[in-house]
């Protein structure tokens, strides 16, 4: 989910979309269609040697029985990402859905980019594939034209057929009789006519997702569940701490009663990702498992190893007050002017803890060398990041590994960074056999990328009729981008290259007159352990500190949180949004903040201690926003501090939706991390690694806890957007303004625990 | 060697008695269908049923399965199409899924014993079950279709 | 305490300078040639099987690897480790030299054939009760079982309690000779509970504290104490169980192990229940459910049954706060509610109901903690429920919090003291502040 990846979807849209053509050519058991390998410019595809042509972008076949197999590059780990690409190229392809498999590639060159993050699948494929779509029907026509022998004006594609009166040829039958092979150049391409919004008849219609049946029975196969033959199992033993730690002495005595037990291995990572590991070798998990508990590693640690959570926060402080650092992000001219000559303003601080991931199934992979390539099998959101990681841990070229994907226990992000999977690739090495290396539930925890802890410091300046003038947001936490791939972070307005993952959100679309956003990398933090990619990454706390600031802006301004924000959200300027993906710009977020507060009955009774809470975001990029807006309903106890989530009421515009249920299964998945992340569950660090390794002490969020959920989808044929995570960032903000609405408690730190509520409502 | 009954047909397994029957059923006999979330029973993925209750196979040694009859998601039903499962395609609970094999199984027990659950039946008997990707709505709008079909299936 | 002992000592001191040797010394009875197993009679053989079962005689006189009866098990007294003797017949290492006399006398009066005294942690002062009929047909069972060759293992008492003759001294203090007597006034039914529980069957010998001796305390006879770590809870009023047990329940109870509203026999119970009582006929399983049942009490309670379970059961699922103030209830949450959960009012026999569990109303927490951390096994239950332990996943200190929740939330008694140290000695973890005296 880093920039680079996003700036290289676009990229490689960008050639997709202005240098390619299309070709349909006749393969072994059908026909393929795809966009061609750049440099060739095919204008007569039987001529074209069809396997060189189709390297680069092969998108989907056609069979012999009319089955339509779309290919996908991105990795399915909930988001049913498979039914929505394959809806959008059978659409216009016309075809019938009953005939539409998906298939999961493996890393190849012919993929073009992997990456599966930033809730970008839909977005960024939904161009190309509709083309692809197009481009198909259009042959098949003209192909189908020919066999029923009618003129190709008078045909129509619905359905997975051609017709033409009361005549109709299946595709099935064009595929087998006829002799399709078309080429269309890149002009030719952008001119085909896409079908306009009201005639789809898949997308955004309901439908199941392919890919839930089997996860109902047992049969769908996840990275854990790989294996082959002759392979060994391995637990990793890991270090004190993330970095600087190196194996002294490893003593293996105990283990060797384990039945089983093979041995342990000081890794040797030329990659630099898994310095001081162990891997103890077993003859099965449990062995492994068991052997790694007895066998006896000395250490040497580094500096990260006195460093705890406190450290961390108050060092982003010092940060944030220390005016030369960072990158100016956002920096309007006159905004020191602004505040000094402001009538009043406002300065609040907000901080988050860490939170892990925690995605059900532990990081695992499996590793072996097969005639000189490495195949590594597992679940990865990122294969392009990783891959380079991988052929330099093994001394071999990035030619010489395969990722083979599988379904993800889950993503979140975690799976982004593919490390877990450079010590299963340098154990194979040194062992020499396919091994399966498998993370217990802790040691995924203590391996985690985690969401950074984070400080905020936030001003608003006020005229003398209590109308913003000017607003500054500074923020500071670990960066995942520069600790992970740094070349791809922007450079600020002051020349500072900066974490767009770790900032956006601050960025809003309200207008305040003079804006700065200053962000800061909190050094301490990418010294002490590897930030990552959470679930919405950054807005997970820039949105936390901006709409409960806005909240308060709005009380000390003395105005309805609702009607503050819709003033705000005025559309002036820079906020007025721009083809193709942010049309309307802040009016549509205004438009999502006065539907939800209508649906959650905003200003209406409430009983004691019950309180609503609103908040609102435009995702996570201002060129790709999904606007949300969430009203919370809670109920404080005054006497133990327990704050009741009753309630979500959520209404999000993300343009074209193209698969409603899977939409609605995201905004509610991510809703409830929302939740589980503003109650339930948050850690620490304390001497270089985290407190909470399992759940009984880590706590997310349980069916208990689940509130009512009222999620609204607005009518739109815009572009569509990404909606995998905007909803994750609303809800702690609504929550705790919800408990200041309820019992006037203002808590801005990210878990709000009981304690810290109680302390809230005695005035200090 | 420990014998039982798995999926209705006898096995018998040559691993250390205190291996969890978790990793026998997944590692050494080959059924993947049940997950492995926490290792300590507190997440459900694990669940598979022992004498036709739920339990965590993470924490249950072999040795304490030996002659009984243990079914997992693959032995629920032969054609993966008990109520609960077809319950769970219509309300298309299950995200990244791999939560949802114990939660099936979990749900199975939690009908058994009560037949027209409450909210507050499934919220007491669901809660050890984790779904990290907080499919939770649906699971508990899938137990009581199948428990509506279950009910009118049996009267 | 520390005086108890001291005065213990110094009067088994004074004994043994003055007496002990005359009064210990014992002939020693002529060894026998093995007699063929044909010469018993299978119907007394039987007989004896019943009797060894309700001896439990197994349990003690088998090493957990062993042969059944072949003695090696150790037992820790407190002052050191005794070892069980091999019971089989083999002539060298067994009893096989054992005449029907030496036997009986052993079972009466605690002195082996040579006669050596024997320790106290065999129950003679039990046995003594059973009648010659009853113990020549125990003999016969025990001489007609396959001979194991098991030498005897060396007993690690300190000195002096090594020294068998002081065993004499014990008995002065703590032994009473006597075949059972009826007790006249009870019915038939209650004298045959009574003679097989103060007999055989030794209940006592769990379910009575002993003194710093090791003897039972007479004057605090089955108010319970602690074995093998577990529990042995009262059997008198002041039983802990949440509802009276009726003779139904524990006739249930120890006719197939579980009482649906009492729970399970676990530990050192579940051997008796299951490789013990198990080969007694219904009628003698009847007749200890009469016996107990008005020793404890709780006969008289029984009326008030049904209006104790609904309280019980309100009590225990009453809202008892958020997890989110409450680590406990929290694991609780995630551990245990998915097969402990009951929404009604009469618990479904799967789902063990908690708060009618007497390891959670007893004066001491080990035996929840031994369950919370090593389950209970399928043999244990009826069929179909089984729990894993918790040993892996819980930490000590969630083990305190959890049982300090289900404490507070399932019974109404006050807060168990010290449960980090019951934890500690659960897990076998020793424990520095422990308050041994
Ligand atoms: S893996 Fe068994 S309960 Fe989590
Ligand atoms: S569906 Fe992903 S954990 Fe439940």
């Amino acid at each position: 989910m880093s920039r680079l990846d996003k700036l290289q979807g676009d990229a490689m849209l960008a050639s997709l979309m202005s240098r390619r053509g299309f070709l349909i050519a006749a393969t072994g058991t059908g026909v393929t269609l795809a966009f061609l390998r750049p440099g060739f410019a095919a204008s007569d595809a039987a001529a074209v040697p069809v396997e060189q042509a189709f390297e680069p972008t092969i998108w989907y076949q056609i069979d012999r029985d009319g089955i339509v197999t779309v290919n996908i590059t991105r990795a399915e780990m909930g988001q049913h990402v498979g039914t929505a690409l394959a809806r959008i190229v059978a659409d216009e392809l016309e075809a019938n859905w009953d005939s539409v498999r998906i298939k999961h590639v493996d890393t190849d060159p012919k993929w073009g980019i992997m990456v599966t993050g930033g809730s970008w699948s839909v977005w960024q494929s939904f161009p190309y594939l509709s083309q692809a779509g197009a481009a198909g029907r259009i042959a098949l026509i003209e192909e189908g034209a020919k066999l029923l022998g009618v003129s190709k004006t008078a045909c129509s594609a619905r359905n997975g057929m051609v017709v033409a009166g009361n005549k109709s040829i299946s595709y099935a039958d064009i595929v087998r009789k006829g002799k399709l092979a078309r080429t269309f150049t890149a002009d030719e391409l952008k001119a085909l006519p896409l079908k306009p919004a009201a005639d789809r008849r898949l997308i955004g219609v309901p439908t199941q997702a392919i890919d839930i049946p089997s996860k109902t029975t047992g049969a769908a196969r996840y990275g854990l569940d790989a294996e082959v033959a002759g392979m060994v199992y391995a637990r990793p033993k890991l270090p004190p701490t993330r970095y600087g730690c190196s194996v002294t002495s490893i003593d293996d005595a105990e283990a060797k009663s384990v039945k089983g037990y093979i041995k342990s291995i000081a890794l040797d990572d030329p990659s630099g990702t898994v310095p001081g590991w162990v891997v103890v070798f077993a003859d099965s998990f449990y062995a492994a498992d068991r052997a790694a508990e007895k066998v006896k590693v000395v250490w040497t640690t580094g500096a990260a190893a006195k460093i705890s959570e406190k450290d961390i926060l108050d060092h982003g402080v010092k940060l944030i007050e220390d005016l030369k650092t960072g990158s100016m992000v956002v920096n309007d001219d006159g905004v020191d002017q602004i505040f000094s000559s402001a009538k009043t303003t406002l300065e609040r601080s907000y901080t988050t803890s860490t939170v892990l991931h925690f995605q059900l199934e532990p990081v695992n992979a499996l590793a072996f060398e097969n005639n000189g390539i490495w195949e590594i099998h597992t679940g990865n959101q990122w294969q392009s990041l990783i891959l380079p990681t991988l052929a330099k841990a093994l001394g071999v070229g990035e030619d010489k590994v395969v990722l083979r994907t599988y379904l993800l226990g889950g993503g979140f992000g975690r799976r982004l960074n593919g490390d877990y999977s450079v010590p299963a690739a340098l154990a194979s090495k040194a062992l020499g056999k396919p091994v399966k290396l498998v993370f217990t539930r802790a040691d995924d925890a203590r391996f985690d990328s985690p969401r950074s802890p984070s400080v905020q410091r936030l001003w608003m300046a006020f005229d003398e009729n209590k109308k913003v003038v000017g607003m500054e947001h500074h923020a500071t936490a670990g960066w995942p981008t520069q600790v992970m791939i740094p070349v791809f972070m922007p450079k600020g307005k002051n020349g500072e290259p900066y974490d767009p993952f770790a900032i956006s959100g601050a960025d809003h679309w309200y207008t305040v007159g003079a804006h700065r956003v200053r962000a800061i990398s909190n050094d301490l933090a990418n010294d002490t352990f590897r930030p990552g990619w959470l679930r919405s990454v950054g807005p997970g706390w820039t949105n936390w500190a901006l709409e409960s600031f806005i909240d308060e802006a709005a009380h000390f301004a003395g105005v309805d949180p609702v009607a503050f924000r819709l003033g705000l959200l005025d559309a002036q300027g820079k906020n007025a949004g721009s083809a193709p993906s942010a049309v309307g710009g802040a009016l549509r977020q205004a438009n999502v903040v006065k539907r939800a507060a209508e649906k959650a009955g905003w200003g209406g009774q409430l009983p004691k201690d019950t309180g609503l809470g609103i908040a609102t975001t435009f995702g996570q990029e201002r060129d790709m926003p999904t606007w949300s807006a969430c009203v919370a309903r809670v109920k404080v106890d005054r006497s133990t501090g327990v704050v009741k989530l009753e309630k979500l009421t959520l209404v999000v515009d993300a343009g074209t939706i193209v698969h409603p249920d899977g939409a609605l299964a995201q905004c509610e998945g991510a809703a409830l991390w929302g939740a589980s992340m503003a109650l339930h569950e948050g850690t620490e660090f304390v001497n270089g690694q985290v407190r909470d390794t399992n759940l009984n002490s880590y706590t997310p969020l349980r069916i208990r806890d689940v509130p009512e959920l009222d999620i609204e989808f607005i009518p739109s044929s815009e572009a569509p957007v990404g909606l995998g995570e905007p909803a994750t960032t609303v809800v702690g903000p609504a929550i705790a303004n919800a408990i200041f609405a309820a019992v006037g408690a203002r808590l801005r730190h990210l878990p709000i625990r009981p304690d810290a509520v109680l302390k809230a409502l005695k005035p200090a | 060697m420990t014998g039982f009954t798995l999926n209705g047909k006898p096995v018998s397994v040559d691993v250390a008695d205190d291996t969890p029957l978790l990793w026998v059923v997944r590692d050494t006999i080959g059924f993947k269908g049940t997950k492995f979330g926490c290792g300590i029973g507190m997440c459900g993925a694990c669940t598979v049923h022992l004498d036709g209750r739920a339990v965590r196979s993470c924490i249950t040694p072999v040795n304490a399965v030996a002659g009984a009859s243990v079914v997992t998601i693959e032995g629920l039903d032969p054609q993966g199409q008990h109520p609960l499962q077809k319950a769970w395609v219509a309300t298309q609970t299950p995200q990244c899924g791999y939560c949802q094999s114990g939660q099936i199984m979990q749900a199975a027990t939690l009908l058994k014993d009560y037949p027209n659950p409450s909210d507050a039946d499934i919220d007491a008997v669901m809660n050890g079950n984790l779904c990290r990707c907080m499919a939770y709505a649906r699971i508990r709008k899938a137990i009581k279709l199948a428990a509506a079909e279950m009910r009118g299936a049996s009267a | 305490m520390v005086k108890r002992i001291l005065i213990g000592l110094l009067a088994l001191i004074v004994l043994g300078v003055l007496g002990t040797f005359a009064l210990a010394w014992r002939p020693a009875i002529a060894p026998i040639d093995r007699p063929a197993a044909s010469s018993f009679p299978a119907d007394l053989v039987a007989r004896g099987e019943v009797l060894a079962g309700a001896g439990n005689c197994a349990s003690c006189h088998s090493a957990p690897d062993g042969q059944a009866y072949a003695g090696g098990l150790g037992l820790d007294s407190g002052f050191g480790i005794i070892y069980s003797t091999n019971i089989t017949p083999d002539p060298d290492t067994g009893i096989g030299h054992w005449s029907a006399a030496a036997f009986v006398r052993a079972m009466h009066s605690g002195v082996a054939r040579d006669g050596a005294q024997l320790l106290p942690a065999f129950p003679y002062t039990h046995f003594t009760q059973v009648t010659d009929d009853d113990l020549k047909a125990l003999y016969a069972f025990l001489m007609t079982r396959t001979p194991v060759k098991a030498e005897e293992k060396t007993n690690t008492l300190p000195f002096p309690l090594n020294i068998r003759a002081l065993q004499a001294g014990w008995k002065l203090l703590f032994f009473r000779k006597g075949v059972f007597q009826p007790t006249a006034g009870k019915s038939e039914e209650w004298n045959r509970g009574a003679y097989l529980s103060e007999g055989l069957g030794h209940c006592a010998g769990c379910h009575t504290p002993r003194n710093a001796l090791g003897g039972e305390k007479t004057r605090a006879e089955y108010a319970g104490s602690t074995i093998d770590g577990w529990l042995a809870p009262a059997l008198t009023s002041a039983n802990p169980a949440p509802l009276p047990w009726t003779q139904d329940d524990l006739y249930a109870y120890l006719r197939s192990g579980v009482a649906p509203l009492h729970g399970a026999a676990a530990g050192s119970m579940f051997d008796v229940v299951h490789h013990g009582l198990a080969k007694l006929p219904d009628a003698d399983i009847h007749a200890i459910a009469v016996y107990f049942v008005d020793r404890n009490g709780s006969a008289a309670l029984a009326d008030n049954k049904s209006a104790l379970l609904v309280k019980t059961i309100a009590f225990a699922h009453r809202d008892t706060g958020d997890e989110a103030t409450d680590a406990g209830a929290h694991l609780y949450q995630v551990a245990c509610g998915s097969c402990h959960y009951n929404n009604s009012e009469l618990p479904l026999p799967a789902r063990p109901e908690l708060a009618l569990s007497s390891t959670l109303t007893g004066p001491d927490p080990s035996n929840l903690i031994h369950v919370m951390l090593e389950g209970i096994g399928r043999d244990e239950r009826m069929p179909g429920v089984y729990m894993p332990g918790f040993a892996k996943g819980l930490s000590d200190a969630d083990v305190v919090t959890l049982a300090s929740y289900l404490r507070r939330s399932h019974s109404e008694q006050p807060a168990w003291a010290d449960l980090s140290g019951a934890v500690a000695s659960a897990r076998g973890i020793k424990h520095q502040d422990k308050g041994n005296p």
